[in-house]
């Protein structure tokens, strides 16, 4: 739960007046994990875009259900009434085992970024089991000049990295290292 | 004699030829992540070295000359390198350097500055301030028209281009465009294409008269746009693909895949190969432009962006 604290710590800024710009530079994270099980059954619990809830920082995915292109979840994050998240579903590949999403609406003080998108993939794994893949590409919290430590691109970068591992390490809990 | 050195002219020509099939052109990518410029052989399709760029290099121009100018937004320093990577001169600005043009028959480079709606105009040789040009809200693409009339800006939030005649850099026009641009460029043609990335199409204007000819849609965030065989490429960046738009039709008429996050693209002097920069897989492909496929894949460093024009043959 200390990443979930981590992605949730409100920043208790007042920001001056922005622009609609962003940073200068887009930032990228990948991270990896393997898990026991197969792909197939890996896909199965987290391949479902309105169903989240695999994610210990996440307490509900709220929408309409289906994995249609273009459609809205709402993640609501660590109890009833918590900071939400709103995405929207750009690619889903079944077959492929993957799908790409960007953030619509998030409060900087929730997740420090702006003009995030992101993949989440299944492949299988050499050897067995599976290898789970986690994108993400986004700028920083803050879009004008001079970041403030808390908006600047290190602090987008980690707190993309420790929502990445948390969901991880979840699924390593759930269906074992292999 | 005469005869013979004739026919060893010939034999010459011949081996020349075989040797230069390709343009004899090199790729300048700039890598944003890993602060470095890839120079990449693109007649042996690999790498020839990789030079550090501090700063978080973006925007990139050639001037067909050998030379490199080169922008890093982090730093606010804009660079003008030879064609092995090493600097010439630099400049340390302020604001928001991003975005990159060369107007040759001035000698000048326009940079856009992203925070403070305007553009340097630089001396090209020395990086000397000139003058500054005012844009719209978070100017990004810079492109100089091929026969010389105009300089354009894609002033991103305020949804418009500011066309400059750069005799005498005087506001010429403002036409509004679609939401959110980024880049742009010239058609060999003089019409400007401006790539939307709010609503996913290109903007198709006479420069002109400011009028708009055409909106094209294309695939999610379309970043850049480069020309070649009567055809414009066009990068989206979600869709992980490139977008062909027929310059007659002005219709979309076939969609590629290349790599994740397409950014910058770029055409070879021979007008055969469109180079992407493939910001997420740290790769650029290579297009094909006649039968419109991938044919070739070189890897970068990390995060290349090449936001601008970064092919020329090497001096």
């Amino acid at each position: 739960m200390r990443q979930l604290r981590n992605i949730l710590v409100v920043l208790g800024l007042i920001l001056p007046t922005m622009t609609l710009a962003h940073g200068p530079s887009r930032q990228k994270v990948t991270v990896t994990t393997e898990v026991a099980a197969d792909p197939a059954a890996v896909w199965e619990a987290i391949g479902n875009f309105h169903d989240m809830n695999w994610h210990p920082a996440v307490f509900e995915t709220q929408g309409d259900g289906g994995n249609a292109i273009d459609s809205i979840r709402t993640l609501v994050l660590a109890e009833a009434g918590g900071p939400t998240v709103t995405e929207s579903l750009y690619k889903y590949d079944a077959d492929k085992m993957t799908y790409s999403y960007r953030i619509d609406d998030v409060a900087v003080e929730v997740l420090p970024v702006t003009n995030y998108s992101s993949h989440l993939t299944v492949k299988p794994r050499d050897g067995g089991g599976s290898l789970v893949e986690w994108r993400g590409a986004f700028y920083r919290g803050y879009p004008n000049n001079d970041p403030p430590a808390e908006l600047n691109d290190e602090a987008a970068v980690a707190a993309v990295t420790s929502l990445y591992e948390a969901g991880f390490a979840a699924l390593v809990e759930r269906f074992g290292a292999p | 004699m005469a005869h013979r050195s004739h026919a060893f002219g010939i034999v010459a020509a011949l081996a020349l030829g075989a040797t230069t099939v390709a343009a004899g052109d090199f790729a300048y990518v700039t890598n944003q992540n890993s602060e470095e410029l890839s120079i990449l052989d693109l007649d042996a399709r690999k790498p020839v070295s990789v030079v550090p760029i501090p700063g978080k290099p973006a925007g990139v121009a050639v001037d067909g000359a050998g030379h490199v100018y080169t922008v890093s937004p982090d730093s606010k320093v804009v660079r003008r390198l030879d064609s092995d990577g090493a600097v010439l001169a630099e400049v340390q600005l302020d604001g928001g350097p991003i975005g990159v043009a060369y107007d040759a028959d001035h000698s000048r480079v326009f940079v856009s500055d992203w925070y403070n709606a305007r553009i340097w105009v630089l001396d090209a040789r020395t990086l000397g301030v000139l003058r500054m040009l005012e844009t719209g809200s978070a100017p990004a693409g810079l492109s100089v028209s091929g026969d010389g009339r105009w300089l354009a800006s894609a002033d991103r939030d305020s949804d418009q281009v500011s066309i400059y005649a750069l005799e005498g850099l005087t506001l010429h026009r403002r036409p509004t465009v679609g939401t959110r641009p980024f880049g742009l460029r010239f058609a060999p043609d003089g019409r400007l294409f401006v790539a939307n990335v709010g609503t996913n199409d290109v903007t198709v204007i006479d420069p002109q008269s400011g009028e708009t000819l055409a909106t094209v849609p294309v695939g999610e965030r379309p970043y850049g746009v480069a020309f070649a065989r009567g055809r414009a490429f066009v990068t989206n960046q979600y869709a992980d693909t490139v977008s062909v738009i027929d310059l007659a039709g002005l219709a979309v008429i076939e969609t590629l895949d290349v790599g994740e996050y397409p950014e910058g693209i770029d055409t070879t002097s021979d007008g055969t190969t469109v180079v992407v920069a493939n910001w997420f897989s740290n790769t650029v492909s290579l297009i094909d432009a006649a039968t419109m496929t991938v044919v070739g894949e070189i890897e970068t460093a990390d995060g290349p962006r090449a936001f601008g024009t970064f092919i020329q043959q090497r001096n």
